[in-house]
């Protein structure tokens, strides 16, 4: 978290950016890595929904909550929790790109590359991770973990084994 | 011009008019024959040319090189067309060279009484046996383009220019192409524009033809996501032989403009993807500077179960009948000894 804070410190010097926050699940990363920067920043948050269709021909992707701030002419880094196939951000990043910022760049906790399909630069990354399911530090399952203060491997085999009515 | 693509009624002097544009202009005459006997006899079993004779459905089999015959076919008529210049009768190379900025595509036509009037004459037939070949001439012609290009032959968007030799001559018609051609080198020549210019054709989804449900889902679930795509647009050769044929290519099914990432979606079970995987690493190896991206089954369905769209069944119903194909498509590989993933 120190490492990236002093590297989009020294990158975003004099620029004063605006961080986007991809919400829910980089509350806690939003949290930690804006208090490690010593630059003065701007803080918004979005939230964007997959809605399953009734229909196959329905499905919808959405936006739930837009920004406040006005990016026009600003530095923008979004700020997400783990890119696995790229689709939410290259949705995000072409929805970004409409309002003419000064930039664009990406920050992400963590990076799962196995999974990629839509190929976009990641200027910041925290840590590469293999193709499992993970939960906590904002990351969920099915709303649930979110709150844990660490992030840990997911098994969703265990899960429904434990507690099979719950599904 | 480089290329001249002919489409003709049976009885309409179209193999004529093609023949002597060919003598006149100086370009190579490609005919059906021409593909049969020159380019397919040397890479097929008697089964399967005989198969190429007979059924338009069979040229979307896949070849030992792994390319389907309809496939290795444009490929060679495109390879061919930038080699020399060349008139093309039938193949559904109006299709394969629609919009191909060199191409002149003719379609030419005469009514139905002149045609049984000069296939009988031609044939020596009575008027009843001449009007029987011609329906059913017409009937091959349009099951081929519609099976494998889904288009309707008759549809006249597909030509430049439509002749209806009821009452021209051959000589007239060979004219009138010679000239069109000579003006549409003048104009790309000059860079002069078309008196009044329309904009091209725009692609739309509609007409885009899918080879395979689950592609058809991915690109939904591109558009929701508003991310531009092509489907298919390029074809990578990955392997040649000592002539420079292209023996094996891949085609990846999309290409995200924005991104510049080419995905292959693979739906079937891990252990039918060996060729995928062996095609995707060769072009990686060949083309450092292509993105590609692979797209399993499981990690397909999981984005379909995402979306709640239901598709997977229709997917895998398709794969079960797809299936014995594929299964022996890959034992073939194997056979070659191919390595297994690049994961």
């Amino acid at each position: 978290m120190k490492e990236l804070g002093r590297q989009i410190s020294e990158d975003y010097r004099d620029k004063h950016p605006i961080l986007i926050s991809v919400l829910k699940a980089t509350m806690y990363f939003t949290a930690d890595l804006t208090r490690e920067l010593d630059i003065p920043v701007n803080i918004d948050f979005m939230s964007i929904g997959v809605y399953p269709g009734i229909t196959k021909n329905t499905g919808v992707v959405r936006i739930n909550k837009d920004l406040d701030l006005n990016i026009t002419g600003r530095h923008v880094l979004l700020v997400e929790d783990i890119i696995n196939t790229g689709l939410t951000m290259g949705y995000l990043v072409q929805n970004m790109e409409a309002r003419k910022p000064a930039s664009i760049k990406i920050c992400t906790l963590l990076n799962n590359p196995s999974k990629r399909l839509v190929n976009i630069p990641l200027e910041y990354v925290g840590f590469e991770v293999p193709d499992v399911l993970l939960v906590g530090y904002g990351i969920d399952y099915n709303q649930e973990y979110r709150h844990l203060p660490y992030i840990a491997e997911f098994s969703e085999e265990e899960y429904l084994k434990a507690d099979p009515v719950k599904r | 011009m480089a290329i001249i693509t002919i489409s003709r009624q049976d009885g309409s002097y179209g193999s004529e008019i093609a023949a002597k544009l060919s003598e006149k202009l100086g370009m190579r005459l490609i005919l059906k024959d021409t593909v049969l006997n020159e380019w397919m006899r040397e890479v097929t079993n008697d089964y399967q040319f005989r198969m190429l004779t007979e059924s338009p459905k069979f040229y979307n089999n896949v070849m030992d090189c792994g390319l389907t015959y309809k496939e290795y076919i444009e490929g060679k008529l495109l390879s061919e067309a930038e080699k020399s210049p060349c008139v093309i009768v039938g193949m559904g190379s109006q299709i394969i060279f629609g919009g191909h900025p060199d191409a002149l595509n003719i379609r030419i036509i005469a009514s139905d009484s002149t045609r049984v009037e000069r296939l009988r004459q031609k044939y020596g037939l009575g008027a009843s046996e001449a009007e029987r070949l011609m329906q059913q001439g017409d009937r091959r012609h349009r099951r081929y383009i519609s099976v494998l290009y889904g288009a309707d032959w008759n549809d006249v968007r597909h030509y430049d220019l439509v002749l209806n030799t009821d009452d021209l001559t051959v000589d007239m018609c060979v004219e009138i192409i010679s000239e069109m051609a000579a003006m549409k080198d003048r104009i790309k020549t000059t860079g002069e524009a078309p008196a009044s210019p329309e904009p091209g054709p725009a692609i739309k989804r509609g007409e885009i033809r899918f080879k395979h449900p689950a592609e058809e889902e991915f690109a939904r679930i591109l558009d929701m996501y508003g991310i531009e795509w092509q489907y298919e647009p390029r074809m990578f050769p990955v392997k040649w032989d000592a002539e420079g044929n292209v023996k094996m290519a891949i085609k990846p099914d999309f290409y995200l403009v924005k991104f510049d990432t080419y995905v292959e979606i693979t739906t079937m079970d891990q252990k039918y993807v060996t060729t995928k995987n062996k095609k995707v690493r060769m072009l990686r190896e060949l083309y450092p500077d292509i993105n590609i991206n692979i797209v399993y089954k499981k990690d397909f369905h999981s984005l379909l179960k995402r979306f709640g769209s239901g598709g997977e069944d229709e997917i895998d119903e398709f794969n079960r009948s797809e299936k014995n194909t594929v299964q022996r498509r890959d034992d073939k590989e194997q056979g070659e000894g191919t390595g297994q993933a690049d994961q």
